[in-house]
Parts: structure tokens; sequence; C-alpha cells
């Protein structure tokens, strides 16, 4: 079968291994995003990394490096500087995120000679591009992340249903919080490869969304999740090699249109109109 | 010295002398508050609405910081030890509701009432679960255990989320207009479970706007307007003088 050949090939079986990895890691990182109503985060850290990669092409470094560094400073600051300035976490997000363009576009400015290539796979992936290091890096931040929901679930499951009820009770939830600002920051800048910075943050919603259209259970959601964000992903490389499109775009597509059907078949749909009992 | 921090420790809640400002307001929502208030006591905190007495029950419970002034909890000022006393403290808000389609059943947002005592790193063990099933089946909702928390009824959901709050089995409870949504009988169910918690030693805090809830079984009504206490006394005087006011 021609459509497995490429199968064989290392470079697509580590796009296949990217694609479970970051899948996982967005999947299970868009129930908080979701629930927490943390949306802003995607963009402002996207594209936070976004200029950091931009800064890197500038002067001839690693873009990945100047990626983690720029989305984990934004995503360290994020929590404090909101608390201080007394504003949602949205606005404060929003404020970021038109700084980053603008310190994106000024690095791109800077460069100097042809730049064309890195600056396009820093906005929409190069997933075929993706070296050892890179797997190494979305395994060991997969063991952090999964880690760190498994050891504090009870608390974070408190606060998924409401952080201030989970304040009330005496849950320290400021720290917990921030480290989920902190770690999306550090899987989108992870995942730039996968999907690019414009386009990344669609991943940080679209798993969550999708499941919490057919589960009422939050420990259930909470495990779908990520097996959805692998899905797509991997629908989405699927898709890419068979019709030999860019595999950004086809990740997002794919992850798009699986949404759109929730939707439609969702059960929330089919109560509209039944009497309630 | 000693005897006035024995005394202390005989208090329930002290509050001296404060005052609370909401973020952004240059008024104070509540105001040179005053209050004491013993274990095992049961007293009502009423007033009309915007006199401040959900501010001074977030205050209480370390929600809000006074810009003046101390409150004591057990003995001990919760300032900079709010987290810590708040787990010796049950919490009801009011008006809360919830989406239809939240992902929690009824026995999950009670037995999550206990996981701030457990500690870090511990799960919930059969005894929390069965802690949790006994509170439910105190304020008689047991059988919606399994039920998803925003296909229950407002008065069902408000009983989930006193059952969560006696779940925790704190030393204090605090309840925020907890019988709105309560029909005649159900607010009568919960006022038997209160004075029985009230006999094991429980102090309780109730904050209603409706006069008509005040049990003449309390300790004491607090009556609150304009962010400040107006009268301190047993139930039949304040409500007395309070519909002399009206009237």
């Amino acid at each position: 079968m021609d459509i497995l050949i490429p199968l064989y090939s290392i470079i697509i079986q580590k796009a296949l291994i990217g694609c479970v990895l970051a899948g996982l890691l967005c999947g299970l990182l868009s129930v908080f995003i979701v629930r927490i109503t943390l949306s802003s985060i995607g963009y402002c850290m996207s594209h936070s990394a976004f200029a950091g990669a931009a800064l890197a092409v500038a002067i001839g470094a690693d873009p990945l490096f100047l990626a983690l560094i720029f989305s984990s400073i934004m995503a360290l600051i994020t929590g404090p500087v909101t608390d201080r300035a007394k504003l949602p976490l949205d606005i404060v997000l929003g404020i970021a995120f038109s700084l980053n363009m603008a310190l994106a576009f000024m690095f791109l400015s800077f460069t100097k000679g042809p730049f064309v290539r890195e600056v396009l796979s820093i906005l929409w992936g190069s997933l075929l591009t993706l070296t050892e290091l890179d797997l190494q890096i979305l395994l060991a931040l997969c063991a952090i992340f999964f880690s760190l929901v498994y050891l504090f679930w009870k608390e974070y499951f408190t606060i998924l249903f409401n952080r201030k009820m989970a304040e009330a009770d005496g849950i320290r939830t400021r720290p917990l919080v921030y480290a989920i600002i902190f770690i999306s920051g550090v899987v989108v800048a992870a995942s730039l490869k996968l999907v690019g910075g414009l386009l990344v943050f669609t991943l940080l919603f679209n798993p969550a969304a999708t499941v919490m259209q057919f589960l009422c259970d939050m420990r259930k959601i909470a495990v779908m999740a990520p097996i959805m964000g692998v899905f797509m992903c991997s629908s989405g490389l699927l898709l890419s090699l068979i019709l030999d499109w860019p595999i950004g775009a086809c990740i997002v597509i794919t992850s798009t249109i699986i949404f759109a059907f929730s939707v439609i078949l969702s059960p929330r749909r089919r109560r509209r109109g039944s009497f309630k009992r | 010295m000693r005897r006035s921090s024995q005394l202390r420790e005989m208090r329930a809640i002290e509050v001296k002398n404060v005052s609370t400002v909401y973020e952004g307001e240059s008024l104070p929502a509540i105001s040179k508050i005053n209050l004491s208030i013993d274990i095992s006591e049961l007293v009502y905190i009423v007033g009309p609405n915007g006199a401040g007495k959900t501010t001074l029950l977030e205050t209480i419970n370390g929600l809000l910081t006074p810009v003046e002034g101390e409150v004591f909890v057990l003995g001990r000022n919760i300032r900079g030890k709010a987290h810590e006393m708040r787990r010796e403290m049950g919490y009801v808000p009011q008006n809360f509701s919830f989406d239809e389609w939240e992902p929690y059943t009824a026995l999950q947002v009670v037995l999550m009432g206990r996981f701030a005592k457990l500690g870090l790193l511990s799960r919930p063990s059969s005894r929390d679960y069965e802690k949790a099933l006994e509170a439910m089946k105190l304020l008689e909702v047991e059988e919606l255990a399994d039920k998803p928390i925003g296909k229950l009824s407002g008065g069902q959901q408000q009983r989930v989320l006193i059952a969560r709050a006696i779940a925790k089995e704190p030393r204090i409870l605090l309840l925020d207009e907890p019988f709105s949504n309560l029909d005649p009988r159900s607010r009568r169910r919960i006022l038997e479970v209160l004075r029985g918690l009230q006999r094991k030693g429980t102090t309780i805090v109730i904050v209603t706007h409706v006069l008509e809830e005040i049990s003449r079984d309390a300790n004491r009504a607090v009556f609150m307007m304009d962010g400040r206490i107006v009268m301190d006394d047993r139930p039949e005087a304040v409500l007395r003088r309070i519909r002399k006011w009206t009237s």
C-alpha cells in the first residue's frame, strides 16, 4: 500500500511520535485552559514563543531555545502581574499578546540575509525537522506535567470546579494555577514545530472542547482530552501525507472538523426541545 | 496576658475593629466591626441588601483582607494563616448556580469539601466517601449522589452545597443565604441539622436578609446596616426593633 510507505521513513516516525507527545500535552492542558477560561493564554504564549524564535533567527541562535526562554518568562510573570494589577487574566494576556507580536516583527526586521524558511517554520511549523532533542524535551514535559496533575489531582479537581470555592475550602490555588500558566508557556514553545506559532493555540482548546460535548464527568474528560489531542494531531499528519498539504495547517483543520462534528453529534443539541425530567 | 489569651481561645470568632474595602472602592464595605462569637453559638447576621453581611462573612473566612483591625478564629489571628484556618471552616456561598452541563456529580461536589483537610499528596479514602454520603443523607440528597450537579433543581443544589460544607466536619460553619431556593419543609430540615451540629460543638453563623428565616432558637441575631453593626441581641429583641423601625 503506497499510503503506508512514508511511515517507514524515520522522519515521519519522529513526526508521528512528536504528534503523540504534543497531542498528549496539549490535550491535557486544554482541559485547564477551557475550564479556567484561560483562552488568551494560548494566543499569548504562542506569540511570546514566536517572538523568542524571531529573535533567535535574527541573531542566528536556536529558535526552540529562545522560544522556550521567552514563553517561560511570559508564563512566570503573567500570574503575579495579574494579581498585582488586579485585572482579569485575559486582559493582561491580551496586552502581552500585542507586545509579543510587536517584538517579533521588530526582531524580524533586524534579520539580515535570507530568512524566509526559518521564519515560515516558526510561523507554520516544521514537524518533519523534529530532532531527537525535540522529542526528548516533549517526553520530559509529558512526564513532568502528567506527574504534576496526578500528584495534585484532588486540588486541581477542586480548582477546575470553582477556584473561589477551592480557596474558601483552604486550598492554595495560586501556586497551582501559576504552575499551569508556566507549563502552558513551555508546552507551547516545545510544540512550535508541530503547527507553528500562529496556530498552536488551537490545540489548547479543541481537544477539551470536543470531549466536553459528550462527557459529563471531569475525570473522564481529563483522560479523554489527551487521547483526543493525540487523535487530532495524528489524523492531521496522516491527512497531510495523503493529500501532500502543509502538516501544521492539516492538523488544525482536522482538529477543527472533528470539533465541528462533535458539536453536531453532541447530546447537548439533542436535549433542546425535549422536556426536562 | 495568659488569662486574655485563654479567654480568646474560648471564642470561635473574634472580629476586632475591622474595616474592609473592596479593590477600587474608596468607602469601606464594612466599618469598625466588633463582634465576638463563642464556640457552639448559633448566630444570625441580618440586614438589608448591601449592609455588608457577605463582606463580613468573607472577611471572617479570610477571603477578604481587612484594611484595619484583626480577625481571630479559634483564638488565632487569621492574617497570614487564612488557608490554614479555612480548613476548620465550612463555607456556603450565596446565589450559586451551575451550568446544566457541569461535569461533576453531586457526590463529587460534596466529597471535594474534605480535600483541603487531607494533606497535599493524599487521596480520599473510603472514610471520606462515607462522611460525604453521611452529610448527603442528613440533607436528604443521598439519592442524588450520582446525578450531575447541573441537572438538579436550585433547592437540591443548595442542599448539596450545604452537605459539602458539613462533610468537611468543620468547627465553624459560615452560611450565606442558605435558605434561598428552599421550601419551608427543607428550611426546617436544614435548621434541625444545624442545631444538631451546634449541640455537638459546631459554631454556626448564618447570613440572611429575610427576617422570617431567623430562628428563635438562635443564641443571637446581629443586625447590620450600611456596613456597621447596629444591634446585637437575642433574636426576638432584634426582630422587635427591626419591625418597629420599619413600621
